[in-house]
């Protein structure tokens, strides 16, 4: 085995690119190499924002390959006379051999008797780094970028313009210190020009550093070299060493904190050699908001806020690409641009609480939420009036609905505040900070807008859980539902649903935020709690008057995403999939009327089957086949006098009994592994499909109402299940 | 750069001219009209299309007069100063060029953290866009460095790559103030005795007192006059066509300054600028179009 090292040295790369290339590269390769007859081992590949690393053991040559070509059929292959026709010859001349020396075999392995001629091909195997060329050309090609782009390049592969991720400046490419040749051109004029960049020994470490020798070619000739050769010019080709290098300095820096941050993976791909500097936020700014000094800091900065670290204040660590030397002026930079940011912040947040929240609701007028959907203004007036039904309903309490509607008419207001305007992922934020400076008597209200745009991600345990109290759980979750609602509502009679991978409204995460309101926060009231399918319809014909589209339609196809949706969300819950379908898809009951009945049921489903698993799938086969048979002929009500044998009488009594039960879904469920021994003798003894025709309709009944016992709690026959 | 005095706006200017007419860039001149960026000039915008190579640097006098503060905000501008590099094609070793050029004006790379952090560019109203960074120097933002990939909707063959300094940006971090006002324009002169009362006034018209019915009669007409000189039998009316068509961004830039467009209605007007633009650019790049008549 020889090692291959590839490096392909490119223009800065996008952080959010790198770890997704690394993986692209390495795949490309191992399945290029692989039919290529190079049999790639130990394949591994390395990314930095100015280079794709892959480094392999291969074969030093390509093994030989045997192939059976085939000529002409028997009996075309000899005269009358038994002599070569001219095909045979003509065929054993093209490969080199006489036709006594060709073989014999069926070209149709279905027609075994019909011979032809045949010849066993034998191509040797090409040195390695003769194949080489053209898989790395085939990998370079292979892989995806979020956006390409045109940088006037050209490879001699019949293909032409090589556009990639960003330009190439460089590559090293190795097999065991010997160069594997290959060339970037020009492209000029549509055709191929000078070679641009070549394939050689030669990488290049940090832009300016070490101090002595920046910008200089570095000679290399195997991987461990080239990892070491590059450390010393201040690279780090592996993601792992950046990623501990930066925990390092967090915790040297910063006495612990911020270590675990959210923006580490990032910092790890957004430079080649890290270190972490600390700056300190001035105090004068330490009164403004947590969650705008964060904004600027994380989002617009990507720095990571250390507060108490230090004691006194808000400091920040910073990552910079470099050894960290002359660092106290450079944070003296990073200072100055956060200042400059924190002085407009603090500007805005004077500015914005010169009018109280609820001036600006007239101003949303001129803001469109969607060319089609009208304003911000008309949103808010939906969203009201998605509260009122849910009130009318019966699941807000008089208390609630009053907060409720007055957070649904403000929750939008922010959305024309300088702050907002200047920093939109404050958007929510703002207005409960602002409305909760207006006074305590403000507090739920603030809450409730605060937390609107949430929930927005799928885990049990994400914000705003542990952030929204429980008596406040029903007034948040009414205005997040109706923003959402209106949302989805309007986009869908706009016929913009999500496709594929393409939902550029968010929709199927807003989806999952119903879903997860219904399951994960509302306080049932009576145990009444929002039906998402009769708000479905409200919230469809909140646009009755605007869009052309009818509301039915729109409400059809919002059911079933959100019986999706759902289901997703179940799914990632622990239980198995053909359970959330026994659950979600069952005919007694549509799951959207009461969501968190749904999850009851899924858990009682879950656990009775967990206790025996092998009467449910039994029971789950026995099921399927009676719906199979239910599907040929109509049942009709049953007439126990017209049962003929033990076996139809026990399980009509079998039947009886479970029906009348009551309990727990689970106590019921349990129940339900008593039907296996009479379904078992009733399949066994009976043949339904019985000449008498009153008879047969009476044995479908029966069984009809056997699959059917459970409707209300599950689908058994939706379940997994071998007999 | 600490203790001592970092240069004069007036001789960074001086200096990335120096540095790029030697690299083979024509001096040119700032466009003599309202633009909203150096991009829009047209020895940017026309000359990127079609093979002929080109290296041009300017200054630019960058009007946004949404972005205007009345002269009481330390970091925003309704007129701001860009310095414009165009080379086409652009050259393999473009990002040590423009590294280079920043040793010219007195920042030594080494000693700081200089990062080129994705940021692509994308103008609606001219049909064009481009991969490329903000190159940020200690965290701040000091230029654009864009690979054009489309101009006037027309894919670009060959590539060139346009270097944005943000002028104001770098002198402040050159002369450490952290109010643009305080910048020293020259060894004796402020940037705000220069221009405080412009942006004032510029402001001031922009946000109050502009006529918004003349602005929308005369977005119209600009789009009208520039349609009906590129349509004109003969040709070789692309570059007054294309000053119409900067005039009437202008005055959409104006209009949305002053609030007056909804935002269904702005969609439409950036459109109709874009559709003229972009007309142009097909036309300037015919075989027998500006381009070639230029050489």
């Amino acid at each position: 085995m020889a090692e291959l090292l590839l490096e392909v040295g490119c223009e800065e790369m996008p952080a959010s690119w790198i770890s997704g290339l690394t993986d692209q590269i390495r795949q490309r390769f191992i399945e290029v190499a692989g039919r290529e007859r190079l049999d790639p081992r130990d394949v591994r590949a390395f990314g930095a924002p100015r280079r794709l690393v892959v480094v392999a053991a291969v074969v030093e040559g390509q093994s030989a390959r045997e192939e059976q070509v085939f000529g002409p059929a028997l009996r075309a292959a000899r005269d009358a006379s038994g002599k070569w026709t001219a095909a045979a010859e003509g065929f054993a001349r093209k490969n080199g051999v006489a036709p006594e020396e060709l073989g014999q075999a069926a070209k149709d392995p279905a027609r075994p008797d019909e011979l032809s001629l045949t010849f066993v091909r034998k191509t040797a195997g090409r040195p390695s780094i003769e194949v080489l060329p053209a898989v790395i050309g085939t990998v370079l090609r292979a892989i995806a970028f979020p956006r390409r782009m045109s940088w006037d390049a050209w490879i001699d592969d019949g293909k032409g313009a090589f556009p990639f991720g960003r330009p190439i400046r460089w590559m090293v490419a190795l097999l065991d210190g010997r160069v594997v040749p290959l060339a970037i051109h020009a492209m000029v004029d549509g055709a191929k020009g000078a070679v641009v960049v070549e394939t050689g020994t030669r990488t290049f470490g940090h832009r300016f550093l070490p101090r002595e020798a920046a910008g200089r070619p570095v000679d290399v000739a195997s991987f461990d070299g080239f990892k070491q050769a590059l450390a010393r010019h201040f690279v780090l080709v592996d993601p792992a060493e950046r990623e501990a290098r930066i925990r390092d300095g967090l915790r040297t820096a910063a006495g612990g904190a911020g270590a675990d941050h959210e923006l580490v993976s990032e910092w790890r791909d957004l430079v080649e050699f890290p270190t972490v500097l600390v700056g300190r936020v001035p105090d004068e700014f330490t009164t403004l908001p947590g969650e705008v000094l964060d904004t600027v800091l994380v989002h617009h900065q990507k720095y990571i806020p250390l507060r108490g670290a230090g004691g006194d204040g808000v400091r920040f660590a910073a990552v910079v690409d470099g050894d960290g030397a002359n660092a106290g002026e450079i944070v003296r930079g990073m200072e100055r641009v956060v200042v400059a940011r924190l002085r407009d912040a603090a500007f805005f947040f004077a500015e914005d609480r010169k009018r109280p929240l609820a001036e600006r609701v007239a101003d949303l007028e001129g803001v469109v939420f969607h060319q089609g959907l009208g304003t911000y203004k008309d949103k808010a007036g939906r969203m009201v009036r998605l509260v009122d039904a849910m009130a009318a309903a019966g699941v807000l309490a008089k208390g609630e609905h009053e907060t409720a509607r007055e957070a649904a008419k403000l929750a939008k207001a922010d959305l024309t505040t300088l702050m907002v305007r200047e920093f939109p992922e404050l958007q929510g934020i703002m207005g409960g900070l602002y409305l909760e400076a207006e006074g305590p008597q403000r507090g739920a209200v603030a809450r409730a807008v605060r937390w609107h745009y949430h929930p927005l991600s799928i885990e049990e345990t994400a914000p705003p859980k542990g952030s929204v109290k429980a008596e406040e759980a029903n007034v948040f979750g009414a205005v997040s539902l109706a923003d959402k609602l209106d949302t989805l509502a309007g986009y869908f009679a706009l016929e913009l649903t999500p496709k594929g991978s393409s939902d550029p409204f968010g929709l199927r995460r807003a989806g999952l935020g119903v879903i997860r309101v219904l399951l994960d926060f509302w306080e049932p009231r009576a145990g009444k709690q929002p039906d998402l399918k009769a708000l479905i319809g409200e919230a469809a014909t909140g646009y009755a008057g605007v869009l052309k589209a009818p509301p039915a339609t729109t409400q059809q196809g919002l059911e079933t995403f959100f019986l999706d949706r759902l289901a997703y969300v179940l799914g990632t819950r622990g239980f198995d999939q053909d359970e959330v379908a026994a659950v979600v898809h069952t005919p007694g009951v549509d799951a959207l009327h009461d969501v968190q009945d749904v999850l009851l049921r899924l858990r009682a489903l879950h656990a009775a089957r967990a206790e025996a698993r092998d009467d449910f799938e039994h029971l789950a086969v026995a099921f399927k086949r009676a719906k199979n048979i239910l599907e040929k002929a109509p049942p009709a009500a049953i007439d126990p006098k017209l049962f003929e044998s033990d076996a139809e009488r026990e399980l009509h009594a079998a039947v009886d009994r479970l029906g009348a039960r009551d309990g727990s879904y689970e106590e019921r469920l349990r129940a339900l592994a008593g039907l296996r021994a009479p379904v078992d003798r009733f399949f066994d003894d009976v043949l339904v499909m019985a000449e008498d025709a009153k008879v047969r309709a009476n044995r479908l009944g029966l069984l009809q109402q056997t699959v059917s016992l459970f409707y209300r709690i599950a689908d058994i026959s939706k379940l997994g299940g071998t007999i | 750069m600490t203790g001592k005095p970092g240069m004069t706006l007036q001789e960074i200017i001086g200096a990335l001219q120096r540095y790029w007419s030697d690299r083979g860039c024509l001096i040119h001149q700032p466009w003599d009209g309202e633009v909203g960026a150096g991009t829009m000039h047209p020895e940017t915008f026309l000359r990127v299309l079609g093979p002929q190579p080109w290296r041009v640097a300017y200054v630019q006098p960058s009007r946004r007069p949404a972005d205007g503060r009345y002269g009481e905000n330390p970091n925003r501008l309704y007129k701001h100063q860009q310095l414009q590099v165009i080379l086409k094609p652009a050259p393999a070793d473009v990002q040590d060029l423009y590294l280079r050029s920043l040793t010219a004006i007195g920042i030594d790379p080494a000693a700081h953290d200089v990062r080129f952090e994705e940021d692509n560019w994308e103008s609606p109203t001219l049909g064009a866009w481009g991969i490329g960074w903000q190159v940020l120097l200690d965290g701040q933002e000091i230029t654009q460095f864009t690979y054009f990939q489309q101009a006037g909707g027309i894919d670009l063959a060959p590539i060139s790559a346009e270097i944005t300094y943000g002028l104001e940006r770098i002198a402040m971090y050159l002369q450490d103030v952290d109010d643009v006002y305080k910048l020293r324009w020259s060894d004796d002169r402020l940037y705000g005795e220069v221009r405080k009362e412009e942006e004032y006034e510029l402001s001031r018209y922009s946000f109050e007192l502009a006529d918004t019915d003349l602005h929308r009669r005369l977005y119209d007409s600009y789009l009208a006059e520039g349609w009906r000189v590129l349509k004109t039998p003969g040709g070789r009316s692309a570059l007054p066509a294309y000053d119409w068509c900067l005039k009437s961004s202008h005055a959409f830039n104006v209009l949305d300054a002053r609030g007056a467009i909804s935002v269904s209605q702005r969609a439409g007007m950036i459109l109709g600028i874009r559709k003229l633009a972009c007309a142009i650019a097909a036309q300037y790049a015919l075989p027998a179009g500006g381009e070639a008549a230029r050489g």
